[in-house]
């Protein structure tokens, strides 16, 4: 199955199209926190990049945190239009060489916030198969996708944990356009997971959590 | 007609700063070891070691090395791991690829890294033995263990 993009011209943000900031509470990370408080000395992936407020979360909690922050390799191998450059096949293997270049089953848990969604075929999909390869089996991984299918673009954020419920959603770059997936394709993209669990919001994030 | 002699030896008592600076235009490859303070704004490929000393990498700077100091500020670019006794502080500007180990960390958004941190947490320090007990020592004459009291015939049923 692939994922295609709408036939829709690209839409140009400017400096000022830029998103407001959102606390928002998660239903997904606070499952996820749940398995961080079950072990000790897990090794978990933050895929926002490096922040302050997920450093001293993870490591708060005992855990070791590593950093790999995959939109910002997106805006240095796509430029400003995600949905269009990856469509090279240059740029689409510059990016995978980049992403997750990780030992296999390094990780026993990673937050992968709404990265996926600026991702189209084929790209979506290798990436998608690096990130099960990184993953120790059992592991979780955290993702949000946006669900409002009418958008046609969708702001970039950094996510911040302020605790074990609520998310700081900071903007990053203005917007870009997203894919709209259905519970049924995401099923789908992550068939060769153990599980996936989707929850519940009030606001237009589709999250689940996948098990490895 | 001769001029007064003049001392250039350092006036007793006096201390000079500790502390060593590498400037942009400097590219050194091979390992460094600085008993002092150390600032880097230039260009290192090897390994730098400035145990129980703060190593400072300056904005200009681009290092691949391998890096070990008491305290580290990175502002500029570094490919290697880290590790810092007390603390590393990474400034907005400043680019790290590789693995982090030390007590405390500080990041500024926008700083980029890639790689995993490892908080660990200074061991406390181990309270001083306690002297053993007193113990009374026996002569050897005497038995350790004390003798049964003789039962007279006929008392158990």
């Amino acid at each position: 199955m692939r994922f295609g993009v709408a036939n829709e011209a690209p839409a140009k943000s400017s400096l000022k199209d830029i998103p407001p900031s959102l606390t928002r509470h998660s239903s997904g990370f606070d499952q996820f926190c749940g398995f961080l408080r079950a072990s000790e000395g897990l090794s978990i992936l933050d895929m926002s990049g490096a922040s302050q407020a997920n450093i001293t979360f993870i490591t708060g909690l005992g855990h070791r945190i590593s950093s790999d922050d995959i939109v910002g390799t997106m805006q240095q191998c796509f430029g400003a239009d995600f949905m269009d450059n990856q469509q090279a096949a240059s740029n689409a293997q510059r990016f995978i060489e980049q992403t997750l270049t990780f030992p296999d089953q390094s990780f026993d848990g990673a937050l992968v916030w709404d990265a996926l969604q600026f991702l189209v075929s084929p790209v979506l999909e290798e990436t998608v198969a690096q990130l099960l390869r990184v993953m120790r089996p059992g592991g979780l991984m955290l993702l949000f996708f946006n669900a409002d299918e009418k958008a046609n673009r969708t702001p970039v954020y950094n996510y911040r944990i302020q605790d074990q419920k609520t998310l700081l959603q900071t903007p990053r770059s203005g917007y870009q356009r997203s894919q709209h997936f259905n519970n049924r394709m995401l099923e789908r993209l992550f068939e060769r997971a153990a599980s996936v669990k989707f929850f519940l919001t009030r606001d237009h994030l589709r999250e689940m959590i996948v098990r490895r | 007609m001769s001029s007064p002699a003049r001392n250039f030896d350092p006036e007793p008592g006096s201390v000079r700063s500790g502390s060593a600076a590498l400037g942009k235009n400097v590219t050194v490859k091979g390992q460094i070891f600085a008993r002092e303070d150390l600032t880097i704004d230039g260009e290192v490929e090897g390994t730098v070691e400035c145990h129980e000393h703060r190593l400072t990498i300056g904005p200009n700077a681009r290092v691949q090395a391998g890096l070990k100091a008491r305290e580290i500020i990175i502002q500029g670019s570094i490919q290697g791991n880290v590790d810092a006794t007390d603390k590393i502080d990474i400034k907005k500007e400043a680019k790290l690829v590789g693995d982090i180990k030390t007590s405390r960390i500080v990041i500024e958004d926008g700083a980029y890294f890639k790689g995993s941190i490892d908080i660990s947490k200074p061991t406390a320090a181990k309270p001083a033995p306690q002297p053993a007990p007193a113990v009374s020592q026996q002569p050897l004459s005497q038995p350790a263990v004390a003798t049964p009291a003789p039962v007279a015939a006929g008392s158990v049923k």
